[in-house]
């Protein structure tokens, strides 16, 4: 912070950070900030408080559905609180925390001292963390149904014609729309700038060949986003016109169709999902190296598999819409490109694996959470290419399997990867490490947590238990399995408590990390933790993917081998 | 200093990286030729659905001058970036302005075409589908129209107050590509509504 | 970028300067968003805020961008590893020997399955020919597995001219040809011996045996009526002469040869044992450092 004051010409650093700042010039700095690395830590934080209080309406959910005829909460607030988890879980909690690891990456990794537009990143930021409040501004804002409370109510995809102002009276809808419309603006914005930053703002040497993993994931991403979330807001511009200009584009009595906006919605939604996988790849990519002690096995093939991924991802959105009636000729090609993309995540996780193979494995709390992604993204994989078979969709959809499903990919692979992730890179942050003691707990904790709740969780869904119930009766035979899911949900809660406890108090009293704690190879490692404003005093040249190596082992170069 | 990664053999290499302006204009293009095409898409799905009149093949009629207008200006747009290159500033500021009229021309046209729809016609965006998908699409392009005319005309302000110089080439280049961007989004449009839908 | 020598020989660097100007902006549009949903007052707040933050945002970047100068901190950072031992696992000779390190061009395979796919043709309508007296039969067999209103179609059906069916059995044909054609030139290098025998006459029978036991399930329709020696006459002939126009052009060098011993590149040394050293020495690098 101390070295934000203008001070042209002294470079006596001693006044300034002898006395602490006020909160009040604290606060200044960071609402005025333009560095890639506060306000990539500013999306981080906001995204875990947001994590917070999704997580806390799952929890709700969980024990409204322990036990049978249970009456916890009204199944109205159950109506809000899963519309509320899902949105806010997907579009202020996942999407804020990629970006933000992306932002603070980023640009020390391409060796930049900030991003292509720093003005533009500040309002991407201030804009999503607008949106997110809006949303919950909806609890007190307007009215809904009968003049009750007013949050969403209409599930995260809004399926029309539930959101026609017939049956969604009030503003409850708009507060979602107007918020995921906000959301969207940041995130093109984001995203246009990471893509920018990577084309503009690489430093001498930095060819494309030569980026690391994570950046050029990051770039394939951000272009996704182009294409993905811009649809999602057309979608939102047109249910705006409809619910305040009263054009009939989703109204079903004047021939407009449901189906249009579920073709729309998914061209965003499932491209979404690879959005958020991808930077999980991301981390996956940069991190199990380093504690395997190898280069990345097969680079090229990443990128390409990585490219792959990006195109084939959006060809594949109405697998989702199995269940409509689409005709044997749309499923049969939506079942065959589904399929496909389970390729180029093959050729990702046996580069993973081959990268582990022989290597000197460190088994840190960081690599134990990529360890734990790798086998839970297998298994989410596979019960996705499952759903992918249009008649055994058929069978499952909508049921609690799906439920099961994403939510393996979401909190099995995004969530532990980013775990790992946040293990691997808060020292860099902070300056200081995380107790590795109380994250093995946590893994522990999480991990059987995890698999107690969504292992199980496939059962009922076979058992035929449907999503978005509001309870059950006791002779389904669906409690036993719901109330071991409810505990594990517990288990994971306390984990993630253990976790945010680890981060408050390793900031304060953690071991001093040091530049290079990882004796890692990417150049963000060559730089202070945390590293100055400016990122690098000398704008660095590189000559090979993996630079420290090349400057810790001079008389071997990475240079030869690419 | 801290020192950073280098690796002496490489550095004299020249090391040329695009324009960032370029790149992000290039990549908002991208963003909104999705947003354009998920609109045209709901354009094209419902033609012919429409429960009630009036239908496109009653009310529409072919805006030859309006396109003819908006197209030229994008060849005005360029002449101004080219000759504020050429460091003729007099001449920029003409183009410019000859560019912003163009552009004026085509917005008061369109604005005349939906006084003449909505109160003689009798198509409003509540009428029927036709009408929802038609002013949506059209209206989300006359939306853009209206932006880049903002834009343009403070860049025409600017280079009249003797502003604009030939460092501000790249920027105005920038806008250029906003605005050829626009006028390609009308071909679309044009196409879509007043050919394939009529 | 390169004026960035002289500015850290000054001891500060160039940054863009804090503002809040975007944050102001972005409560505008946040504003003028619950502006809808609550009162329009809080949308013209919005909107006020939006114009300011627009104006603000403005005067930073135009003319010219602001900017301040950060002094850059003394500070010696050592970039080295932390562990000194870097060992390579041994590795037996073997290694990696099947690699090529030549092979054909990608478009070797390509012209290879456009002429096998030609010659496939040949016996295929002659069959067609012999047994039902129509050279359409075949091509209308292979398109009925993709409708599914074909599936109880008769053989008088078959037998007549349908554009569709043919325009889908080119597609089919095709599609597959192409596909067979590139493996045909990745592969053929790394046979032994007699490329074009094994390529033009094992592998379509290995193929023949993978595709019996599957084609019930990929389409039941030819599943029933395929005639198997015709079959595997067509697929022979595909091999033949696929496997001779990859086998007629030149092989290029893959990456691997650019990890080879400049003696053995320039001709000069071919010891086979030699030859795979240096790429063996990249795949084990860093093993175990």
């Amino acid at each position: 912070m101390a070295t934000q004051t203008p001070v042209p010409a002294v470079l006596d650093q001693t006044t300034s950070t002898a006395c602490r700042p006020m909160w009040l010039e604290v606060l200044h700095d960071w609402v005025t900030t333009v560095d890639h690395k506060k306000i990539g830590l500013m999306y981080i934080g906001y995204a875990l408080l947001f994590l917070v209080v999704a997580g806390f309406e799952a929890l709700l959910i969980r024990i409204q559905l322990a036990i049978p005829n249970n009456t916890f909460v009204s199944p109205q607030v159950f109506n809000r609180l899963f519309t509320m988890h899902g949105s806010t879980m997907i579009f202020f909690v996942a999407m804020p925390v990629l970006f933000g690891f992306g932002n603070y990456l980023i640009p020390l990794m391409i060796g930049a001292r900030d991003m292509a537009f720093p003005r533009l990143n500040a309002f991407s930021f201030w804009v999503s963390a607008f949106g997110g409040l809006l949303l919950y501004f909806s609890y007190f804002g307007g009215s809904g149904l009968y003049g009750a409370g007013s949050a969403p109510d209409v599930g995260w995809w809004a399926y029309a014609p539930l959101t026609a102002k017939a049956f969604s009276p009030g503003h409850s809808t708009d507060y979602w729309t107007l918020a995921i419309l906000l959301s969207g603006v940041g995130t093109i914005g984001t995203a246009l700038n990471i893509v920018t930053t990577v084309i503009c703002m690489r430093c001498p040497g930095m060819k494309l060949s030569r980026m690391p993993l994570l950046v050029w994931i990051y770039l394939v991403m951000s272009l996704m986003a182009f294409v993905t979330i811009s649809p999602l807001t057309a979608a939102q511009i047109m249910l705006m016109l409809d619910r305040y200009l009263g054009s009939h584009l989703f109204d079903t009595q004047a021939g407009g169709s449901a189906v249009l906006w579920m073709h729309f919605f998914w061209i965003f939604g499932h491209p979404e999902v690879y959005i958020l996988i991808l930077p999980a790849f991301a981390f996956a990519n940069e991190i199990i190296p380093v504690f395997s002690r190898k280069a990345i096995f097969g680079y090229p093939a990443m990128v390409a598999a990585t490219v792959g991924i990006g195109f084939v991802s959006l060809s594949v959105w109405a697998h989702h819409m199995f269940t409509v009636g689409m005709g044997a000729g749309a499923n049969t090609f939506f079942v065959f490109s589904s399929m496909t993309i389970a390729v180029p995540t093959g050729i990702k996780i046996f580069n993973w694996l081959a990268t582990i193979w022989g290597g000197k494995i460190r088994f840190t709390t960081s690599m134990m959470f990529a360890i734990g992604f790798l086998f839970q993204f297998l298994i989410a994989g596979l019960t996705g290419i499952m759903l992918a078979v249009a008649p055994f969709d058929w069978q499952l959809g909508n049921s609690y399997f799906v439920v099961a499903h994403f939510h393996y990919v979401i909190v099995g692979g995004i969530l532990f990867m980013l775990f790992s992730a946040f293990y691997y890179w808060y020292p860099k942050m902070t300056g200081r490490m995380l107790s590795e003691k109380l994250g093995k707990w946590h893994f522990w904790l999480f991990l059987i947590g995890f698999h107690l709740t969504f292992d199980i969780m496939h059962i009922p869904g076979i058992l035929g238990m449907p999503r978005r119930i509001y309870t059950y009766e006791a002779d389904r035979g669906w409690m036993i399995w719901n109330l071991l899911v409810s505990s594990g949900a517990m288990i994971q809660t306390v984990g993630v408590l253990l976790f945010v406890y680890n981060l408050v108090r390793s900031y304060f009293k953690g071991a001093v990390a040091g530049a290079d704690p990882w004796d890692g190879w990417t150049l963000e490692w060559s730089t202070t933790s945390p590293p100055p404003s400016y990122n690098f005093a000398v704008i660095p040249s590189v000559g090979s993917r993996r630079p420290l190596w090349d400057l810790k082992h001079p008389e071997d170069p990475d240079n030869n081998y690419e | 200093m801290s020192q950073a990664a280098v690796i002496p053999q490489n550095a004299p290499e020249v090391w040329k990286l695009p324009s960032r302006g370029i790149v992000g204009m290039a990549c908002l293009i991208l963003a909104e030729a999705a947003i354009f095409l998920i609109f045209v898409v709901a354009y094209v799905y419902y033609i012919g659905k429409s429960l009630s009149g009036p239908t496109p093949r009653d009310v529409l009629t072919l805006p030859i001058f309006a396109t003819i207008c908006l197209l030229s200006s994008s060849l005005t747009v360029h002449l101004a970036v080219s000759t504020l290159h050429g460091d003729k500033r007099r001449l920029c500021s003409l183009w410019l302005a000859a560019t912003v009229l163009l552009g004026s021309i085509f917005l008061g046209s369109t604005a005349l075409e939906w006084y003449h729809l909505i109160y003689h016609d009798g198509l409003s965006i509540r009428t029927n589908l036709f009408g929802s998908t038609y002013y949506s699409l059209v209206g989300l392009h006359a939306s853009h129209v209206i932006v880049g005319l903002l834009m343009l005309t403070l860049a025409l302000i600017f280079s009249l107050r003797g502003a604009v110089t030939t460092r501000h080439t790249e920027r105005l280049q920038v806008l250029s590509l906003y605005w050829h961007f626009v006028d390609g989004i009308w071909v679309v449009v044009f196409l879509v509504v007043y050919v394939l839908g009529r | 970028m390169n004026n960035d020598e002289e500015r850290t020989q000054s001891g500060v660097v160039e940054l863009p300067s804090p503002t809040a100007w975007p944050m102001v902006l972005a409560l505008g549009l946040a504003l003028i968003c619950t502006g809808m949903v609550t009162n329009v007052v809080i949308g013209l707040l919005g909107l006020l805020l939006f114009v300011w933050g627009g104006i603000g945002w403005f005067l930073q970047v135009l003319p010219h961008e602001q900017h301040v100068e950060v002094p850059v901190l003394n500070e010696e950072i050592e970039i080295a590893s932390s562990r000194r031992l870097k060992a390579r696992l041994p590795a037996s000779d073997m290694h990696r020997k099947i690699l090529p390190i030549e092979t054909y061009h990608i478009s070797a395979g390509i012209k290879g399955g456009i002429a096998g796919g030609i010659a496939m043709i040949v016996p295929a309508a002659l069959f067609g020919l012999i047994r039902y007296h129509s050279i359409w039969y075949a091509a209308n067999l292979l398109a009925a597995g993709g409708f599914v209103s074909w599936i109880g179609a008769s053989d008088a059906f078959l037998s007549q001219f349908h554009m569709q069916g043919l325009f889908a059995a080119i597609a089919i044909h095709g599609l597959t040809s192409l596909l067979v054609g590139l493996l045909y030139g990745a592969v053929l290098p790394m046979y032994p011996r007699y490329p074009i025998v094994t390529a033009g006459l094992v592998a379509p029978l290995l193929f023949t045996g993978i595709l019996h036991s599957a084609l019930g399930v990929i389409s039941p329709i030819l599943n029933q009526r395929i005639d198997w020696f015709w079959f595997v006459i067509s697929q022979v002939a595909f091999g033949l002469v696929c496997g001779f126009v990859v086998n007629l052009h030149t092989r290029v060098r893959t990456a691997q040869f650019r990890a080879l011993p400049f003696a053995v590149r320039a001709g000069i040394h071919s010891d086979f044992a030699a030859r795979n050293d240096p790429a063996e020495k990249a795949d084990k690098k860093d093993q175990a450092q």
